[in-house]
């Protein structure tokens, strides 16, 4: 275990973002290079009889106008799940519309603005079919999730007989909810810049998964994988948005081959909302049955959510509503909801926000129905083994959570009834809070890593910084293991080139890449040490030790498995595809948790709801990074404040799509309505890894919805199972 | 791209000349750039008026009247410790309005004809919007209707009208001088703007071819006893849900005089005069302010998902007559 906590260091690349000196791929720019831009579908479904292009075609400035009568030799990506795409469906492979906004065609000239212009000149005819575009459709087909394809490898957490349970419990809770649909909105939009060296593809794009571009585009080209590389040094926000092979990749890869120059495509703000995975609309019921003492009897979570009509986005809500408590018996339910969109995407905290909204909705109004207090209800049904497989957690820290919590909130001083607590300025104060979990999984690497007899260091792996800081990480474990300090590690990671390339995502990343660099920083001891036989290597740099055995450079390669893993893994990573391990491992449960306390102010009259401050205290295992990862969690609640009250991507039923695609009309919250935000970890190492890590990012967004909900209804006495919550709520 | 002829006017003349050609001013830009990216603008010619000094005289020093030239700019008139003072209503239309990015470019003159921010009129194809493309129907009536509007609105539109500025000017029966090729004239913002009715596309009185030149706000005992209260669905940078320009002269605990304008609930800025005549001559009181909200909002007629804005909207007046009144008290 590692026993000493990471010092507070400012982020590797701070003085690089800061003079925005970062090359993202939508600043990129080179010489020769051509300009996309996207005609798209003003149909929800159909075929497309006639396209007319005479015009774009005509227009001033235009080289190339593509269209799915020039493109039907692309190949489909797969589906992420197995695949690589974000959804199994290519635009302009053929006449087919599966949803409105998707592309029809794809223009290139000379300038961003031609193409634009030329784009909007592109007409379409089509036939129109009968489309469901919501989760409320009226005709929208819903599928028990066990009966679909994806059926059998997610299966629904079951404990006990949950029903019987429910029936017999003297306490009941029973209740229904919903979240809406939302998009990521990462201030950098999806960007591709493709360049053809030969038969060489280059692709500059921000993602968060290269190695999913790489081999996805080589499947939908019909090209040799080791003829493609991607480059994505940075990130501008991925949130889950840009962790696969997007829709425009490949169209602006065959672009810049028949154009014979380099295609930037800038996918802009609107046509993102249809051009990219979102969070798909879920409904929820829970129904909890406890006995008078407060002890969890049973818990039966049943979800409708939405997924396309062309993949199966799964489910996988109740995986993490069932690991909150030690109840008796739990029941988990999932159907989806087929509708006219493009698929879904596992937008940060996918399942484990909806989940944690419903089930903290539930547990909250059980403490209200005992007449008990919330924390003290949550802390009487903390469990160290996992109800549902009946192994222990990897660490559970979730109690330390919920009492240092309470305590640096001041919960104490709460009065429980509703409507209790005043300002002096007539606002209802509202106090709530809720737990968050979200799932510990870890992937595994192959690491590069090389020393020179002049200071260098230089590690490659699979990893991508999209802002949460991973380069810092890398740089710090590897710096530390070696003895140099982290400005001295060059850290080339989300580059095909350097390393096999994982998807970044699911919170696996710092205790992945930390396991890599450790692994890697080992081997390279190991062989540092190799060329000095006899004498010890202690307190010397990788540097004076080639230096003292002549020799120039060494590197070394890491092949690290994630816990539980064969050595498959690996051929799956040169092809580019995802194994991910956990959260059930061999002999423990791998789960992260939080605890949010929050205050709400409700205006007396006008009811609009402010949230001046939240106190959050994680249990993420060990923190690696306390600068960055402080920032992660702050990051988790601003989002927590906008899923619970701003943010909703609306869909007129009667035109599919989604209506509200700008900043303006699509509500994140602003500066002015986040608070004080209080972030403290735990910080106990977790059992599973040396490093005692395990999972952060997503966990900081789980819970805070409820405990926003919670303090509403303590504020005001409603008791809103609807998001966003919004001011027509509360008048 | 889309061709466009770039002229900066000579002067005002040259710039009047140029309208009646079809030309399109270009001031701040803040919102003739985002139309013309959205395509609902198309202009072929572009007139630059930003350096027309005859524009830019901002004047809050006379006795009778406060002058913006139509090309001041929203931050600047703004932060002007005179309106903070003795005007906090127009202060604030503009405080609460856009970024502070947008108000640094904005002009005030192109922040009264801002077009709305319905979004079947900005989302072009295939919503059908009879601003955008006359005669073509309304897809937003009997579409998402949270934010349409509730009052002024016709078969054939409910576009909100979507400012902040005007409903406090037309609080203070602010006038506004035009320059066309007839010469000048003055009508009061009220007049400025104009309910849809069957012509949705012709936005307000204005000729094709007359340019704001200014606007005056006559001096009034009303401006400190005033506020612009603005709910909208974040704390910043966003349009109102609901909105209220307040002004009040109070003797005593009575109301002397009163004006009630309403923003992000009508068409067009909407002044309350009804309300204003309840007020004149009685009490101010928790009861008498929420009488004259729901007096300000007789006739609001909700569709589908916007009938909780009414009650917001009678909340909104009702709290900015306290607020007025608590500054009546203390000025």
């Amino acid at each position: 275990m590692t026993s000493v906590s990471f010092p507070d260091t400012a982020r590797v690349d701070a003085l690089q973002k800061v003079r925005g000196a970062p090359i993202f791929a939508s600043d990129d720019a080179r010489p020769g290079m051509l300009h996309a831009a996207l005609a798209v579908s003003t149909i929800p479904r159909g075929r497309i009889l006639a396209i007319d292009a005479r015009e774009a075609r005509a227009a001033p400035g235009v080289r190339l106008v593509l269209t799915h009568e020039d493109l039907a030799d692309l190949q489909l990506p797969g589906f992420l799940v197995g695949g690589y795409g974000f959804q199994n469906f290519q635009p302009l492979r053929t006449p087919d519309v599966a949803y409105r906004g998707q592309p029809i065609a794809i223009v290139v000239a000379d300038t961003f603005e031609a193409a634009t212009e030329a784009a909007a000149l592109i007409h379409a005819s089509y036939t129109e079919e009968h489309f469901d575009p919501t989760i409320d459709s009226p005709g929208a087909e819903s599928l028990d999730q066990a009966d679909t394809p994806i059926g059998k490898f997610l299966t629904e957490p079951v404990a006990g007989d949950a029903d019987e349970a429910f029936a017999a419990a003297p306490v009941k809770i029973d209740i229904e909810l919903t979240c809406p649909t939302q998009h990521q909105n990462p201030i950098e939009l999806v960007a591709t810049v493709a360049e053809w060296e030969g038969d060489k593809l280059i692709v500059h794009e921000g993602t968060q998964n290269s190695g999913a571009l790489r081999h996805g585009l080589a499947q939908v080209l019909g090209i040799p994988a080791g003829q493609v590389e991607v480059i994505s040094p940075f990130v501008g926000g991925g949130f889950g948005q840009k962790n696969s092979l997007q829709m425009q990749t490949a169209l602006a890869a065959v672009a810049a081959r028949r154009a014979g120059a380099p295609v930037k495509l800038v996918v802009t703000r609107a046509q993102l909302f249809h051009g990219s995975g979102f969070r798909p609309a879920s409904r929820h019921r829970v129904r909890l049955g406890a006995d008078s003492a407060g002890i969890l009897l049973a818990a039966i979570h049943e979800v409708d959510s939405q997924t396309s009509r062309h993949d199966f986005f799964p489910g996988e809500y109740a995986a993490t509503s069932s690991r909150l408590y030690g109840w008796g018996a739990f029941r988990g339910v999932q159907r989806l909801v087929r509708t006219d969109t493009q698929t879904p995407g596992f937008m940060r905290a996918p399942f484990e926000h909806p989940a944690c909204f419903a089930m903290e909705t539930a547990i909250d109004e059980l403490a209200y129905a005992l007449g008990k207090d919330p924390v003290d209800l949550r802390l009487a049904n903390d469990t160290s083994i996992d109800p549902i497989t009946g192994l222990p957690f990897s660490s559970r820290h979730a109690a330390t959570c919920l009492r240092r919590g309470a305590e640096r909130f001041g919960w104490s001083a709460r009065s429980r009834a509703p409507q209790s607590m005043r300002g002096a300025d007539g606002s209802y104060i509202g106090w709530g809070m809720a737990l968050g979990a979200y799932p510990g999984m870890m992937i595994a690497s192959i690491v590069k890593l090389s020393a020179t007899h002049n200071g260098g260091i230089e590690i490659a792996l699979g990893a991508h910084e999209m802002g949460q800081g991973i380069r810092t990480v890398i740089a710090a474990v590897t710096g530390r293991r070696l003895g140099v300090p982290p400005g001295e590690v060059t850290v080339v990671i989300g580059d095909t080139r350097a390393a096999p390339q994982q998807p970044t995502a699911g919170s696996w990343g710092t205790a992945s890449a930390t396991l890599a660099a450790e692994t890697a920083a080992d081997a390279m001891l190991e062989a540092l040490a190799k060329l000095t036989p006899g004498s010890s290597i202690d307190g010397r740099s990788p540097s004076e030790i080639l230096r003292d055995a002549g020799r120039a450079s060494l590197e070394v390669e890491a092949m690290v498995k994630a816990p539980g893993q064969s050595e498959e893994v690996f051929d799956l990573i040169r092809a580019g595809k995802l194994l991910r391990a956990g959260p059930v491992f061999d002999n423990c449960v791998s789960f992260s948790f939080i605890a949010h306390f929050v205050e709400v102010r409700v205006e007396p009259r006008l009811r609009r709801i402010r949230v001046p401050r939240a106190v959050s205290v994680a249990d993420c295992g060990r923190v690696i990074s306390p600068r960055t990862a402080a920032s992660q969690v702050r990051g988790g609640v601003v989002w927590g404040i906008g899923a619970a009250l701003r943010e909703a991507s609306e869909t007129d039923p009667r035109y599919g799509g989604f209506l509200n695609t700008d900043l303006a009309e699509y509500v994140i919250p602003v500066n002015a309505d986040i608070g004080s935000i209080d972030v403290d970890f735990v910080d106990e190492p977790d059992s599973l890894l040396d490093s005692g890590i395990k999972s952060l990012g997503e966990v900081s967004l789980c819970g805070v919805a409820p405990a926003i909900a919670n303090a509403i209804f303590h504020a005001t006495g409603r008791r809103l199972r609807e998001l966003p919550i919004r001011i027509e709520h509360m008048i | 791209m889309r061709q466009f002829d770039y002229v900066r006017a000579a002067d005002l003349g040259d710039a009047v000349r140029a309208l009646s050609g079809g030309a399109k001013l270009l001031a701040g830009g803040t919102t003739l750039y985002d139309l013309m990216k959205l395509r609902i603008e198309q202009p072929e010619h572009i007139v630059d008026i930003n350096h027309l000094s005859e524009l830019k005289r901002f004047d809050t020093s006379g006795s009778s009247e406060l002058v913006f030239g139509a090309l001041s700019r929203m931050s600047d008139v703004a932060a002007n410790p005179l309106l903070i003072r003795d005007y906090p209503a127009i202060s604030e239309s503009l405080w609460r309005a856009a970024s502070q990015q947008l108000r640094n470019m904005a002009s005030l003159g192109g922040n009264l004809l801002q077009r709305t921010r319905c979004p079947y009129f900005r989302g072009g194809e295939p919503y059908a919007c009879n601003k955008r493309e006359p005669g073509s129907g309304c897809a937003a009536i009997e579409g998402l209707d949270r934010g349409q509007a509730l009052l002024g609105m016709s078969h054939a539109c409910s576009a909100v009208y979507p400012g902040d500025f005007a409903i406090a000017l037309i609080a203070f029966d602010a006038r506004v001088d035009l320059i066309g090729p007839r010469g000048e004239r003055t009508i009061s913002v009220e007049q400025l703007h104009r309910e849809p009715g069957e012509t949705p596309h012709i936005e307000t009185t204005l000729g094709p071819d007359e340019i704001i030149v200014r606007i005056r706000v006559p001096v009034t005992q009303l401006g400190r006893a005033s506020t612009y209260l603005k709910i909208r669905d974040r704390e910043s940078y966003a349009f109102a849900l609901a909105s209220a320009a307040v002004a009040l002269e109070m003797d005593g605990d009575m109301v002397r005089d009163a004006r009630v304008a309403l923003g992000g609930l009508a068409t067009r800025p909407w002044r309350a005069r009804g309300t204003e005549r309840k007020l004149i001559g009685g009490p101010l009181n928790e009861q008498t302010a929420r009488d004259a909200g729901e007096a300000a909002l007789e006739g609001a007629a909700p569709g589908h998902s916007n009938a909780f804005r009414i009650e917001l909207g009678i909340r909104t007046v009702a709290e900015a007559l306290m607020t007025a009144r608590k500054r009546g008290l203390t000025s």
